[in-house]
């Protein structure tokens, strides 16, 4: 452990109050700016922050430039999930799908740009928002969540388009195929669907609990991670961490991983997971453990690989759970160091 | 030889021609004058000079005269015994003439002496002369100089200015012609001015003293005749009494208490007067009723009096004191000598030692319960520390885990954040424990009371942060400011903890004891059941292993009381190690979780009870009920209860394992799980009875 055990000091009311808040938060979404420089993290409070990662990375970092450059209240509940489009910061958490400007964002005047809730049936409760998916080629954004449909809204008109039913319960992740205009999404019904977009209709059905191979009863069904690449499809959740051929649907590689992961995606010839536990795994395609990098959280969320060609001197992997700590490794094998909210 | 003899000649010639001529007319005059002779008078008539000429020439003669002879008698002859015999006789005459030369020269020179002699005792007269004269200038100088330095008593007088002279001496004083121009008689006239005036005053002088004795025998006899009231007085005062108590005005007792309270070292004042200050207030601000009846604050002095005037005796008492308890300290120990120790312990005696009086403050609370304050002054040390104990109207009975909730030791710890008690306030007095060893003042805090900082600040007493110490001075503005939000935060304090005090007696029974006001935060149904709540050690809670990120935020101090709950459904055991906060409840308790159900499960390994964590941790506020939410514990217990049976009946259902579900479920959910961390419907809404997502 990095952190010391510090002297306990007297606090006073709001004091012990901040303290408990940081001790419980869990950081559920990452996003990377388009420009590359910046990472904005989203909170079970609703709240987002935004660290410099240039600032953090860069030789004469200080304390404080782990700490982030701004935070705002962006949700009423948290933030489960949010992606960058080219201008934009999209959130979304408790039902409502949020934009705001990244420029505004850096020059710290965080106002909303326009806020979206899908055509929700149910009034009892409003339906949470898992995950958040960037079509680019047909300008689009698939939400899903808790009412167990896929929502497609252009991002043009700020319209939904259609939505795809077939889910039983609630959706944990979405993927995208990026050949054809095809996604994959996987819920707590433990069934991973994919989906065509020009048709607006399932195309196949991959229940992965009823293959013996992959199944953990006692970790239930549901499927909380799914990353794909062209055949390749990877999911894990309850039933263990699976590399699938998607056109056979079958379970090639099972990964020996006890505990459910939450994260997973593809990286070079690697598969990168996380999910219950301080690690950040490293998988070979064959199955085999190539590395497993501890974090500073004892359980991770989401994994973030920053890409963006516009800076390269920021190329991390990110990960992000239960703390209010967002890990950095400067490459895969090493931890730098932690951004903190 | 005939050229020799008319050389010889002519010289005799010269002379008989000359100088025996002379003498001879001379020594005629002076025969004819005195009839006799004196070759004295004849060296005056002759002309030294001429003596010498005479005398050189005489001697060239003999010269010759002898050379001639020789000569004659070395040539031999018959003629030349006359020769010689002629010769002779011209020597003969030439010796003559040489005897009165001689004689002359002597006169000469006496008469010569004689004549210096005189001048010289003329000139030493003169002299003499001159030296008095010399002496006599001297003196007179002197006497000058005397004259001119001489000081005059008047100058010394000082006097009235000159033209307040002119202005108010009557003019037979001033005598203004005569004296503008005359400094000597001006100083005059202002100096019978000046006595003139000064006989006046001795004259107004003896009137005032006459007047002040007359008022002296005034006053005594006026004195006389207050002294005479004073007994009468007091029998009045008296006889009052029972009348005053019949009517609730102890005014007599009040003035008592501020008799003794001139005693009170400063910052015992400061506190005894404000502190009675806010009391009259309180009871003021009540109501009509008679006040003093119905007080929440009451103030008494304790200790002696007299011990607290001893204080204040001339040191020699002391001295003697301690010359007898010497004598004494020697009788009783002579068998063993006074070893460096104990030296050092009466030194350490010494140094803590209380002022013989104290404040004691009650605060009464609504429930009758009282909060008795006992203030002391440490006199060397400058600090003031407190003992606290509480009495209740009705007994309690002790539960084991509430042993450390009222004990006069933690009652008050951290009354205000981070105020232990337990250092000294003054950073004086660490140079001053150096000196005798004593590392803390901790180890003394139990017999001594505790030296919280609000103590101080009710005392008036303000020490800067470490800082070398300034001048510390009660001051009564710093205790005024302070006292109202301490007393409030005082009775506050001692109302949280009598309502622990309650909630850990139904606790460690296994009731957890929701009022009928809190009942609407909890389904009627709680299956899940507290079965055990004891206190741990600090040590012990710092030891398990899930509490460590308390432990590492820095919450676990320890100055916490620590308890470990234990809840139970069925299989499932929940342990509950809880952090209480010597400010609950405004600072609320801290639940760290462990479940043992199908293994081990805590919020590193499991999300859901992190979110039970939070749940009672983060969202305890929903949990405070009425205000002033001394029954957060209890409600927080409860929802942990709850917080369980929700747990543990939507823990999915395991396909593979045969049977029946150990927990089926009867809350009602709409929805299992959500979110990525797949949470639990932890949230109860109360009046539809149902759960669902926070």
């Amino acid at each position: 452990m990095e952190r010391a055990v510090p002297h306990a000091v007297p606090l006073g009311q709001m004091e012990v109050f901040q303290t408990l808040q940081r001790l419980h938060m869990t950081i559920f979404s990452q996003s990377v700016s388009p420009c590359g420089k910046f990472l904005a993290a989203g909170n079970n409070y609703g709240q987002i922050a935004v660290f410099s990662l240039s600032a953090a990375l860069s030789s004469e970092a200080k304390e404080e430039s782990k700490k982030p450059v701004v935070t705002f209240q962006a949700h009423d509940g948290p933030v489960y999930s949010m992606v960058s489009t080219d201008r934009h910061l999209l959130s979304a958490g408790d039902g409502e799908v949020k934009a705001w400007l990244w420029a505004e964002i850096l020059k710290k005047g965080c106002k909303e740009l326009w806020r979206r809730q899908p055509p929700y049936r149910t009034s009892l409760e409003v339906p949470e928002i898992n995950a958040l998916l960037l079509v680019p080629k047909e300008n689009s954004l698939i939400l899903a969540g808790g009412d167990c449909q896929l929502h497609a809204m252009d991002l043009e008109t700020g319209a939904f388009t259609r939505a795809l039913r077939g889910h039983t319960d609630y959706i944990h992740c979405l993927a995208l195929r990026e050949r054809s205009p095809e996604v994959l999404s996987g819920g707590e019904d433990g069934a991973v669907r994919l989906w065509d977009l020009r048709t607006a209709k399932e195309v196949q059905t991959i229940e992965v609990y009823k293959h013996e191979e992959c199944s953990r009863p006692h970790n239930g069904r549901w499927i909380g991670c799914l990353a794909t690449d062209s055949d390749w499809m990877v999911c894990g959740g309850g039933p263990a961490l699976t590399l699938w051929h998607l056109r056979s649907s079958t379970p090639t590689t099972i990964f020996p991983m006890r505990a459910p992961q939450k994260h997973v995606t593809f990286y070079q010839d690697l598969i990168l997971s996380a999910g219950q536990g301080r690690c950040v795994n490293q998988w070979q395609l064959s199955g085999e453990l190539k590395a497993q990098v501890p974090g500073s959280s004892p359980g991770l969320l989401s994994l973030s690989l920053n890409q963006q060609p516009a800076a390269p001197e920021c190329k991390v992997l990110t990960a992000a759970g239960n703390s209010c700590r967002v890990d950095v490794f400067t490459n895969l094998g090493y931890r730098a160091f932690s951004l903190s909210f | 030889m005939s050229s020799e003899s008319s050389k010889k000649r002519k010289p005799k010639v010269i002379r008989s021609d000359g100088a025996p001529a002379e003498g001879k007319r001379n020594r005629s005059d002076t025969e004819q004058e005195g009839k006799y002779y004196s070759e004295e008078a004849e060296v005056d008539l002759r002309d030294p000079g001429r003596d010498y000429e005479l005398y050189k020439y005489t001697c060239q003669e003999l010269q010759r005269l002898m050379a001639e002879i020789q000569d004659l008698k070395s040539r031999g002859g018959k003629d030349v015994a006359v020769e010689i015999e002629d010769r002779r006789i011209q020597s003969c005459v030439h010796f003559m003439t040489l005897k009165k030369l001689n004689r002359l020269a002597h006169i000469r020179l006496k008469k010569g002496r004689d004549q210096t002699h005189e001048a010289k005792q003329k000139v030493d007269a003169y002299h003499l002369q001159l030296q008095n004269l010399l002496y006599e200038v001297m003196h007179l100088q002197k006497e000058i100089t005397k004259c001119l330095e001489f000081k005059s008593k008047h100058e010394e007088i000082d006097l009235v200015s000159l033209e307040e002279f002119y202005k108010e001496a009557p003019p037979d004083i001033s005598k203004a012609e005569v004296t503008m121009g005359d400094p000597h008689q001006q100083t005059l006239a202002r100096l019978d001015w000046e006595l003139e005036q000064r006989k006046r005053l001795a004259e107004k002088y003896r009137e005032c003293l006459s007047n002040k004795e007359k008022i002296l025998k005034e006053i005594e006899v006026k004195k006389e005749y207050l002294s005479s009231l004073q007994p009468r007085l007091n029998s009045i005062m008296q006889a009052s009494l029972p009348v005053q108590e019949y009517l609730f005005m102890p005014f007599d007792q009040a003035h008592k208490q501020y008799e003794t309270a001139r005693h009170l070292p400063p910052p015992l004042y400061v506190l005894f007067v404000q502190a009675t200050a806010y009391g009259q207030a309180c009871a003021h601000m009540k109501s009509s009723q008679p006040p003093r009846q119905d007080k929440t604050l009451s103030v008494a002095i304790e200790g002696s009096v007299d011990e607290a005037k001893a204080l204040f005796k001339p040191p020699e008492d002391s001295q003697d004191d301690e010359s007898d308890s010497d004598a004494e300290e020697e009788q009783t120990t002579k068998r063993r000598r006074p070893t460096l120790g104990v030296q050092l312990d009466d030194k350490r005696k010494e140094m803590l030692k209380r002022h013989p009086l104290s404040v004691m403050l009650d605060l009464k609370c609504k429930d009758d319960s009282v909060l008795h304050l006992t203030f002391y002054y440490l006199m060397n040390l400058n600090i003031m520390t407190v003992k606290a104990k509480v009495t209740t109207a009705t007994e309690l009975i002790t539960p084991i885990s509430a042993g450390d909730l009222l004990s006069p030791d933690s009652v008050l710890s951290c009354l205000y954040p981070g105020d232990h008690g337990k250092k000294t306030p003054n950073p004086a007095n660490q140079y001053q424990f150096d000196k005798v060893g004593i590392l803390t003042l901790r180890d003394y805090v139990l017999d001594l009371g505790h030296p919280y900082l609000w103590v101080q600040k009710l005392g008036g007493l303000h020490f800067p942060k470490e800082q070398p110490q300034h001048t510390v001075i009660a001051d009564h503005s710093l205790s005024a400011s302070h006292m109202e939000t301490t007393m409030k935060l005082l009775k506050t304090r001692v109302q949280s903890r009598l309502a622990l005090h309650k909630q850990f007696a139904s606790l460690e029974h296994g009731i957890v004891p929701v009022t009928s006001d809190c009942q609407y935060l909890f389904p009627a149904k709680v299956v899940s059941r507290l079965v055990k709540w004891v206190t741990i050690a600090h040590e012990d809670y710092m030891e398990l292993h899930f509490t460590k990120d308390i432990v590492e935020a820095g919450l676990a101090g320890d100055t916490n009381l620590y308890y470990m709950a234990l809840v139970e459904r069925g299989t499932a055991k929940l342990q509950a190690a809880v952090v209480l906060n010597p400010g609950y409840s405004s600072i609320p308790p801290i639940f760290q979780l462990c479940l043992n159900w199908k293994g081990e499960k805590t919020n590193s390994n499991d999300d859901n009870i992190r979110a039970m964590e939070s749940e009672v941790n983060v969202c305890y506020k929903e949990l405070c009920g009425p205000r002033p939410s001394h029954q957060l514990l209890t409600n927080q217990l409860q929802r942990l209860c709850v917080l369980l049976d929700v747990y543990l009946e939507t823990e999915s259902h395991d396909d593979s394992v045969e049977g029946p579900k150990e927990f089926p479920q009867e809350k009602m959910c709409l929805r299992l799980f959500r979110g990525p961390s797949r949470m639990k419907p932890f949230k109860y809404n109360h009046p539809q009875g149902f759960f669902s997502h926070r």
